[in-house]
């Protein structure tokens, strides 16, 4: 493990991945006690105004700090695209392997399942989900989860097939294990590396998807910071205060583009073989 | 490709088709909101909205339901919009056309620009270009369509240049350049990214293919440089690049949702938000099962495409 | 006996691009003073919305309203003073209980399918207004109708249940709109891909989420209107891209400007603002029948705790007016002026720790997504309420759903709604006991009385006394909150000419439109 970090730390990928993941789960964790101003304060006095020496970033409409509606969006967005990945990997990661192993027809069936699941594209499967459930964050994370899902059934389940006919599997089989724990004990744990990769890079289409869903109103729902949310608003105020649409999109694409470094980086680290 | 190939991949996407169709129905039923509750407004009496459901066979059990919908999506009927009283085929239909015309000029787009640079970032690998272009390839790809579009939207639509419209849509058969004047910032806004993931794609399958073996034997062969990248190259790195175009279309049908939003682009997408909006259930199943019949068919065609140049250019 | 309303004629004036050219005369003639411009042209209107409905029975939204004034006729309609005209009735009298008035229909209109229009029709269609199975918003608003009959082929009488001044001011309703009695009786579905009207123009082609394409009907019959040959009403979802098409010259005029947008668009070159103020309102409703709103204190602090000014400011960009807890506003006949309410949080605080909530009170507030101004006042009203105590959790919904669970249903919630024409046709819409809205359930007799007796009486003066008691009565109740009127705006390009922005908000008289020699010639 420890080889893989000074591994993954070695890359530029590997280094401004890790730093802007690092930063954005920190922001999450303190935001808004490092914020400067309350993040739900009104400043009628000072609305729509672009950055300045009192508002590092600018005010929106209610003349709320830009600034400090970020940090706060942070504890939204991330932790929630974080939320929805998990979901959706240990989903897939779960009918995958046991696909894997159960193999044959019923393989066969799963898999061909999934792959008229995957016919539906990503944003409309979890339209359509949201769509059903009502409107909300929750709800979002929830819908986002399942559409990545069957992805994931696909990366999990061929990793787990190349594991399977390996020998410590078969060891385990002779040895009488029950199924139970051949797939948890001796294949999960080898399946994970590539898991771990995809993963990361999914969080940056989870954060783009949310943020999506927020947008069309189908996610967070105000008066919540959530960075699609966010720039869902100031649309109406494109032409008052450009920033207020400006600085959360950056925010997303930060982030989006840290996870995708992140993921980079991580699958030349823990796979020393995939030259460049 | 033989005909058996042929009948399987067409019996899996009858299977695909059928399973996203269970899929796109069952989802939907969960919708609150009453159907008849929405066609009849809030004045509506106990009587008066039991009678609309016996007409609408809400009623019935879901399986029954399912299956009159399956009939009748069989003969081109998706039933009637909840919201305008007009068949939704009527709505549907026209406005995939005018979908499927903006995916191509995307994807015209993108062909045009991203494959060239693509080459060139390989070519001149560890460069300036290729950095310029693995850098262009990351930030697109880490936009979400909303931004981009509203990136696009602040600096070349802003009625201080006065470059481009902001709207939606001018039939082309109406008025040809005004039509192609409305359809350059949402195409452009569509193309960024697929450009970014082609442009990616097409240089990391190139540099691969520059160092297999194949390549340095024709290379110690003492064929010409620009030979062997046309001839050989080439033509196997842009195989994966139907793979991509086509799962790009999956994904157009997805971004593309949100850029004819925003560009009020009287699409399938935005079609299918409007209907979401207004719980209009006939035209959220249908708009649905037209996009992911859609993506399903341009997957299918790409396989089948890849098949056959498959042979034909690894040993060629 | 024939009504006229007059209102503040200063107040109206004062907003509209024309102020000069307005209206001649009391007589509620049409205006025959407005500008003459060219006839003829192609005019682009754009809204943003989609008008969903043809059918004029069933209208709900402007863009629709749009379409039924260009398409059909009423009886009546709405002059700009919100008195009523003659559409296709040409006079009016009643009897002198004011319950049972006779009106006579114009000679020799035709419908667009060319049969030709009579008393039958009209008693049809108001048959089918009143029949419930037809859902038409018309039911409960074109007042209190007991039966239409047709004294003769040009002759209808209506009985009411019982007396009503407003009439002829209730029967240029929005819905209040007459079709053929063959098409009620036969197939009432034609009307929703048809239009068989008789306003002054005729269907084109109608693409309901893009583009609705009427032209002028030769037979209309008012002989100089109307002034344009096509108008197209084109749908622009995205308020930034209608903006911009008007800025570019793409559409010659936008219905509805959003109040954050409305100093940039007048300001662009070539578009002149349209700006007047209107009884157009948001406001919170109380549920008077449940906890904790049945307690009178409760629902004063809250509007105590509601800095006016601020809201204004915050939710019309300053474009609008304070407003007073009543729904009634200077743009109203019937205006009575009350001191206007200070926001005192202190006295909010008492108010709540009186009713039994020293610690505050936590609250969900519904607000749909159309108009935004709706979360914008829900998010600021949690804001300017935190300090006395209350706790507002926002709680947003696509307005479909809010219509069908929260809408009349819910006990706390924002509404909007546009100017009525008349003082009782906003009291008796949703604060009555028997209001067909009746969303605070305030349910209050004192106010049923006064709106009544009102509503049943010609004399003004009595009329302004009843009026005036029932604003105090609700100021003081505090059934809803109503901290914002806003200005109706607008937005055209300066070679359209004769165009008024009715404070109503749902009035739009485009066949006295018409284009100057600087429109640009579309095809």
């Amino acid at each position: 493990m420890p080889d893989a970090l000074r591994r993954l730390l070695g890359t530029p990928q590997g280094q401004l991945g890790s730093l802007i993941v690092f930063a954005a789960v920190l922001l999450a964790i303190l935001g808004p006690a490092l914020a400067p101003y309350n993040p739900e304060q009104f400043h009628i006095t000072a609305r729509f105004q672009g950055p300045s020496s009192r508002f590092w970033l600018g005010t929106d409409q209610f003349g709320r700090d830009l600034l400090s509606r970020i940090m706060m969006g942070a504890r939204s967005t991330l932790p929630l695209a974080l939320l929805a990945t998990v979901i959706g990997t240990g989903l897939g990661a779960v009918i995958g392997t046991l696909s894997a192993f159960l193999g044959g027809r019923a393989d066969e069936a799963i898999m061909r399942t999934v792959d008229a699941v995957m016919a539906i594209p990503g944003l409309l499967f979890a339209l359509l989900i949201v769509t059903s459930l009502g409107a909300n964050a929750f709800n979002a994370i929830l819908a986002i989860g399942i559409a990545f899902a069957p992805s994931m059934v696909r990366i999990t389940r061929s990793v787990a097939l190349a594991v399977r006919s390996q020998d410590y599997v078969k060891a385990a089989i002779a040895r009488g294990e029950s199924s139970r724990f051949i797939v948890v004990r001796e294949m999960l744990p080898n399946v994970i590396a590539p898991i771990v990769v995809e993963t990361t890079i999914r969080v940056s289409f989870a954060v783009m998807t949310l943020a999506t869903l927020s947008f069309l109103g189908l996610g967070a729902q105000p008066p919540s910071s959530e960075w699609g949310l966010m720039v869902s608003e100031a649309r109406s105020y494109l032409f008052r205060n450009p920033w207020m649409m400006v600085w959360p999109g950056l925010a997303i694409a930060m982030i989006a583009v840290g996870f995708n470094l992140l993921g980079d980086g991580l699958r030349d680290a823990l796979n020393p073989r995939t030259s460049e | 490709m033989s005909i058996n190939y042929l009948l399987k991949r067409i019996l899996t996407i009858l299977f695909t088709l059928f399973v996203v169709s269970l899929l796109v129905f069952g989802i939907t039923q969960v919708l609150p909101g009453d159907a008849a509750v929405m066609l009849l407004g809030e004045n509506a009496t106990a009587e008066q909205l039991a009678a609309v459901r016996e007409r609408l066979g809400l009623d019935a059990s879901l399986a029954v339901q399912y299956l009159h919908w399956l009939a009748g999506v069989l003969h081109s009927d998706f039933g009637t919009s909840l919201r305008t009283g007009l068949p939704v085929t009527e709505m549907m239909f026209p406005a995939l056309g005018r979908s499927l015309l903006l995916a191509l000029l995307s994807i015209g787009l993108m062909l045009i620009i991203a494959i060239p640079l693509g080459i060139l970032a390989a070519l001149r690998r560890g460069g300036p270009t290729d950095l310029g272009v693995s850098l262009a390839s990351y930030v697109g790809v880490s936009l979400p369509e909303f931004v981009t579009a509203t990136l696009v939207l602040i600096t070349l639509a802003n009625p201080a240049f006065g470059l481009f419209p902001a709207t939606g849509y001018v039939p082309l058969s109406e008025e040809f350049w005004r039509g192609l004047h409305h359809l350059v910032l949402p195409v452009l806004t569509v193309s960024i990214i697929l450009i970014a993931h082609v442009m990616r794609m097409v240089r990391s399958e190139l540099v691969d293919v520059l160092h297999t073996d194949y390549v340095r034997a024709a290379r110690l062969k003492g064929l010409s440089p620009r030979r062997v990248l046309f001839r050989h190259a080439l033509r196997n790195a842009l195989l994966p690049t139907i793979t991509i175009v086509a799962l790009d279309v999956g994904y157009l049908l997805g971004g593309i949702i949100v850029v004819e939003e925003i560009f009020a682009f009287p699409g399938i997408g935005r079609e299918l938000i409007v209907a979401i909006n207004a719980r209009d259930l006939p035209a959220i199943q249908a708009g649905a099962l037209i996009m992911a019949a859609t993506y399903a068919l341009s997957n299918f065609m790409a396989d089948l495409a890849y098949a056959a140049l498959d042979k034909r250019i690894q040993y060629a | 006996m024939s009504n006229h309303l007059k209102f503040d004629r200063r107040q109206f004036l004062a907003g509209t691009a024309l102020g000069a050219a307005a209206l001649a005369g009391t007589t509620g003639l049409p205006g025959i003073a407005l500008a003459q411009g060219r006839s003829g042209g192609v005019m682009r209107v754009s809204t943003d919305q989609a008008p969903s409905k043809l059918n004029p029975l069933l209208h709900r939204v402007n863009p629709e309203y749009v379409l039924g004034e260009l398409l059909y006729s009423g009886l009546t309609r709405l002059g700009p003073e919100m008195q009523a005209e003659p559409d296709l009735a040409e006079s009016w009298t009643s009897n002198q209980e004011l319950t049972e008035w006779t009106f006579k229909l114009r000679p020799d209109v035709t419908f667009h399918d060319g049969s030709k229009l009579t008393a039958k029709d009209v008693v049809a269609s108001f048959e089918a207004m009143l029949d419930p199975k037809t859902g038409s918003a018309a039911r409960t608003n074109i007042g209190p109708i007991a039966r239409v009959a047709a004294a003769d082929d040009a002759t209808v009488v209506f009985s009411l249940k019982g007396a009503y001044a407003d009439l002829p001011v209730a029967l240029a309703y929005t819905n209040a709109k007459i079709v053929p009695a063959a098409i009620v009786t036969g197939d009432m579905a034609r009307l929703d891909r048809e239009a068989i009207g008789t306003g002054p123009f005729k269907l084109v082609s109608y693409e309901p989420a893009r583009l609705t394409v009427v032209e002028r009907n030769p037979n209309y019959f008012i002989k100089d209107r109307p002034r344009l040959d096509r108008i197209e009403l084109v749908v622009y979802p995205d308020p930034t891209a209608e903006a911009s098409a008007l800025i570019a010259g793409d559409t010659d005029l936008m219905l509805q400007v959003s109040p954050a947008d409305y100093k940039r668009v007048s300001g662009a070159s070539g578009v002149k603002g349209l700006r007047t103020p209107s009884g157009q309102f948001l406001n919170v409703i109380l549920g008077c029948d449940q906890k904790p709103f049945n307690d009178a204190r409760v629902r004063k602090a809250l509007a105590l705790a509601v800095d006016r000014e601020a809201m204004v400011e915050l939710v019309a960009e300053g474009l609008g007016s304070p407003g007073n807890d009543t729904p009634i506003n200077s743009a109203y006949r019937f205006y009575q002026e009350l001191p206007m309410r200070e926001a005192n949080i202190a006295q909010a605080k008492k108010l709540l720790t009186e009713a039994g909530y020293p610690n505050g009170l936590n609250l969900t507030l519904v607000a749909s997504d159309r108009p935004s101004t709706r979360t914008q006042l829900g998010v600021a009203l949690r804001e300017l309420a935190k300090p006395a105590g209350f706790n507002i959790e926002v709680q947003t919904m696509p307005h479909a759903t809010y219509l069908d669970q929260v809408w009349t249903k819910g006990a706390f919630y924002v509404g909007f709604y546009n100017m009525q024409p008349t003082a009782d046709g906003i009291f008796s819409l949703l604060y009555t006991s028997d209001a067909a809205w009746n969303e605070t359930k305030w349910n209050n007799k004192e106010f049923d009385r006064l709106i009544a007796e009102a509503r049943s009486t010609a004399d003004e003066a009595k009329r302004r006394d009843l009026y005036a008691q029932a604003q105090k009565l609700m100021h003081e109740e505090v059934p809803t909150v109503i901290p914002v009127f806003f200005d109706l705006l607008s937005a055209q390009r300066d070679y359209v000419q004769g165009y008024q922005l009715h404070p109503r908000g749902a009035v739009y008289r485009l066949d006295y439109v018409s284009l100057s020699d600087k429109a640009p010639k579309r095809g």
